[in-house]
């Protein structure tokens, strides 16, 4: 069981410390409470590319990297839907340069036109790599608005096009920074080779006296219930394969229906003796991959099916596959094996988990960020906490034709 | 209040603290290498063995051999061994490198004797069954078919074809009839000759408790000892003018760039002064290309520079995905950055940064059991071990700026380079 502190200081800041002898380094990993799904729908990538502005300098230090290299540290940063999260791992002795570092960027941003010209740049060619030039790199990017019409996971971290990230103006950085970047929108977290009471000191050190927003509750607008199945057929993609993807709506991360579903994935297909591997790959060699996964998103998420077809199979062949394997799921036993068989990844998973300090210190991060921190604790007890009738539920309440949209991603003919 | 002008000051790196390690050798020849951390739940081994794609008689047969062991053994199906991993949340990572594959388990210390067992079985048992090959080619092909689109895998193949010459094994040309080509016997053959005591080496970290060396002693302990040692002949790269290929794909939305040579192996007298010199150049965020290229101008999302040293020699190569309108404009660049530091001293400000981000670097790489029993697997291919990082921390340190000139000069020369790009 991870061992940590947690305090909350007077500007808002939640600090969580833990301390881990195993290594010589501390990974300080501070997250702020904001991602795409805080974006307007005309301004979208907006979370991601700020992120890259982050690195562009701060009041008092216009060189950011360059500090923590020459305290032989590494750092880096990522934006999902729901949050941006920042890491430096850095030798124990050197943790104030990496505090020193991250208050300054939290307390004064330099907004500067040429980073933003820059930066915005670099995001359009990370929009290429990762999202246009690759095979099947687009799917989601038409996938995510037909799941979801209203709230804002209709559009992928990266934006819904360049053209948005073009239109990214110098007074929206500002606004930005200023809404979402205090400290009353962060949680900080420290594992590593420091003692908890001096990490905490330190960070008071720094920190404490950024003055927190004050600013008012974000409010999400939240998708409405679907009622009606959703189809998209894109065709003339250039792949040497069609795919499938078939979603449902499901629970949001903090909910019994989270861990069900999550349940219910695995059982489907985590491992190479799941039943979609078995069933789909092996047996009918209908697909050369299928897999069944959940987002975690914090508010209601998606269960997954995505496939790629094997050469030759029909699309609507496919599809029927799938359909079927839903429908063993709900009327069919599960077995002793397969149920026990998730409980013991689930324990190894988690032990697995808890090895390496950075990825404590991101863990601890984000459960606080889910509301409540000592849900570290209970993971494991909520998985097994699932009975099977749970399961079955579950299964049967999401896996019902309305509440599922299909995209067909089909090669050129 | 606080001083925020003011940087904290820095507490000098350290060196790493090398975990001890243990070595034993069983009867048939295997060595086992071992580092024990009690407070660990999770324990992980490698197998190594001498069977890369070195060693292939023809495409794939290598990689398929290795990626088969898995799909059945006399005494199990594929779908009976998947069920033994997955019962026991235990993961099996296979892979095939240039002259070594590995064959990686990480499982519950507590579930050691049941996963290792499976793991001794695959390598002593596997039977290649004809259908789960079939099977594992057709979707094999799937995937290359899905690769072939991206202009990345086309430059760096076109890179590896003319670096080494398309003939040697390392270039690992394939195409798309090579999958229909692949017969079992060959496959069983290469599994037969390669997966066995010769030159294997077993390396495990984490929880080793006696009852995981027991296990590992009795089944490793069974792999046959080949009849006669087999020598296997050396063969030369045979490479390709150089200067400038381009692979043309009319719809891309980007280009890809590989530049690169020969680099520098590992226990080569410049090998920590190289290391210094590619850093600067490309080897990390602050790096000269990524400070020209990214951050002033935007070219492109990523800019890097890498040595790969080989038991047959090294490469060194720079890669990156562009704008297709700047593709021209980051070459020039390039050999601008690459120029300058043959050219002009590196400033002392520079200099300390780099050394301390390698040190960092090399500090990271030594970090908890897991990562030092993965630096050590490495280095005892080259019949050393963890030492040397101490070595190379203390050269890089002494390094000096003229040391740099000299290799930069020595290393490259711009007439040795190959330049691939791949895009419209």
């Amino acid at each position: 069981m991870i061992q940590f502190t947690r305090t909350i200081l007077d500007n808002g800041l939640t600090v969580i410390c833990n301390n881990d002898k195993s290594t010589p380094f501390v990974s300080v990993n501070i997250l702020y409470k904001v991602g795409s799904r805080n974006e307007q729908p005309e301004k979208t990538g907006f979370a991601h590319l700020f992120e890259h502005l982050m690195f562009g300098g701060s009041q008092n230090i216009p060189d950011y990297d360059r500090h923590v290299q020459a305290a032989g540290g590494d750092s880096n940063a990522y934006t999902t839907n729901d949050l941006t999260n920042y890491y430096i791992t850095i030798p124990a002795a050197n943790i104030e340069t990496a505090l020193w570092l991250e208050s300054d960027r939290m307390a004064a941003l330099a907004f500067s036109q040429h980073s933003l010209d820059v930066q915005r740049q670099v995001v359009i060619e990370e929009f290429k790599q990762r999202y246009l030039n690759n095979p099947y790199g687009d799917l989601w990017l038409k996938l995510r608005p037909l799941a979801y019409k209203v709230h804002p996971y209709r559009w992928a971290t990266i934006g819904i096009s360049p053209e948005h990230i073009e239109r990214a103006r110098l007074e929206d950085v500002e606004a930005f920074f200023h809404r979402y970047y205090a400290p009353d929108n962060a949680i900080i977290a420290i594992s590593g080779n420091i003692e908890e009471n001096r990490a905490l000191e330190l960070v008071i050190k720094w920190f404490g006296d950024i003055p927190p927003s004050h600013a008012s509750p974000v409010i999400i607008p939240q998708e409405p219930v679907q009622t009606e199945e959703r189809r998209l057929v894109s065709e003339g993609n250039a792949v040497p394969a069609d795919a499938i993807y078939k979603v449902f709506h499901m629970g949001c991360r903090n909910s019994d229906n989270f861990y069900a579903c999550d349940i219910i994935s695995d059982i489907l297909s985590d491992g190479q003796s799941a039943r979609l591997y078995v069933n789909l790959i092996k047996n009918s060699r209908l697909f050369s991959g299928i897999d069944a996964y959940i987002t975690g998103d914090i508010d209601p998420g998606l269960f997954i099916f995505s496939g790629k077809l094997s050469e030759g199979a029909d699309i609507h062949q496919a599809e029927a596959a799938i359909d079927s394997e839903i429908e063993k799921f709900i009327r069919n036993a599960i077995t002793e094996r397969e149920l026990q068989k998730v409980i013991n990844k689930t324990e190894a998973r988690i032990s697995y988990s808890e090895i390496n300090y950075q990825n404590k210190a991101c863990n601890l991060a984000f459960f606080e960020f889910l509301g409540d921190i000592n849900l570290i604790h209970s993971e494991c007890s909520r998985y097994n906490n699932i009975s099977v009738r749970e399961i079955k539920k579950t299964a049967e309440e999401i896996f019902r034709r309305e509440n599922s949209s299909t995209l067909y991603y089909l090669k050129q003919s | 209040m606080i001083q925020r002008d003011t940087a904290p000051a820095l507490t000098p790196l350290f060196e790493p603290n090398l975990l001890p390690y243990q070595q034993f050798t069983l009867d048939n020849g295997v060595t086992v290498a071992y580092i024990h951390d009690p407070s660990q739940e999770v324990f992980k081994i490698d197998a190594v063995f001498e069977a890369g794609i070195y060693y292939q008689p023809r495409p794939l047969v290598a990689s398929t051999a290795i990626n088969m062991l898995n799909e059945g053994t006399t005494r199990h199906t594929a779908e009976e061994i998947a069920d033994l991993f997955d019962f026991y949340g235990a993961y099996t990572d296979f892979n095939c490198g240039f002259n070594k594959s590995e064959l990686s388990l990480i499982s519950l210390t507590k579930y050691a004797a049941q996963t290792i067992g499976m793991l001794a079985e695959l390598l002593l048992d596997s039977i290649v069954p004809e259908n789960e090959l079939d099977i594992f080619l057709t979707n094999k092909r799937q995937e290359f078919l899905v690769n072939r689109e991206k202009t990345s895998y086309m430059a760096r193949k076109k890179f590896s074809e003319v670096f080494f010459g398309s003939s040697h094994p390392y270039s690992n040309i394939v195409r798309d009839s090579d999958f229909l080509n692949v017969t079992p016997e060959e496959v069983r053959d290469f599994y037969r000759r390669h997966i066995n005591a010769r030159n294997c080496r077993i390396m495990i970290c984490g929880n080793v408790n006696r009852e995981v060396l027991q296990t590992v002693s009795g089944q490793f302990g069974q792999l046959p000892v080949p009849p006669s040692p087999v020598t296997d002949p050396t063969r030369p790269f045979s490479p390709e003018q150089t200067g400038r290929y381009h692979v043309t794909k009319s719809n891309a939305m980007q280009t890809s760039i590989r530049i690169g040579k020969s680099g520098v192996r590992l226990l080569e007298e410049d090998y920590a002064g190289y290391m210094l010199l590619n850093t600067i150049l490309g080897g990390y965020f602050g790096s000269r290309l990524m400070s020209n290229i990214r951050e002033e101008k935007g070219y492109t999302y990523g800019i890097n520079s890498f040595n790969v040293s080989m038991p047959q020699g090294s490469y060194w190569c720079i890669a990156a995905d562009v704008n297709n309108e700047y593709a021209d404009s980051t070459v020039e660049e390039t050999f601008k950055e690459i120029e300058r530091l043959k050219q002009q001293a590196v400033g002392n400000e520079e200099m300390n940064l780099v050394k301390n981000f390698l040190h960092g670097e090399l500090l990271r790489e030594l970090d908890g059991v897991f990562s030092q029993s993965d630096a050590l697997k490495h280095k005892l291919n080259y019949s050393t071990d963890n030492r040397i990082y101490i070595d190379l921390i203390h050269r890089i340190k002494r390094c000096t700026a003229d040391e740099l000139l000299r290799l930069a000069n020595k290393y490259w020369n711009t007439e040795e380079m190959y330049i691939v790009t791949a895009g419209k």
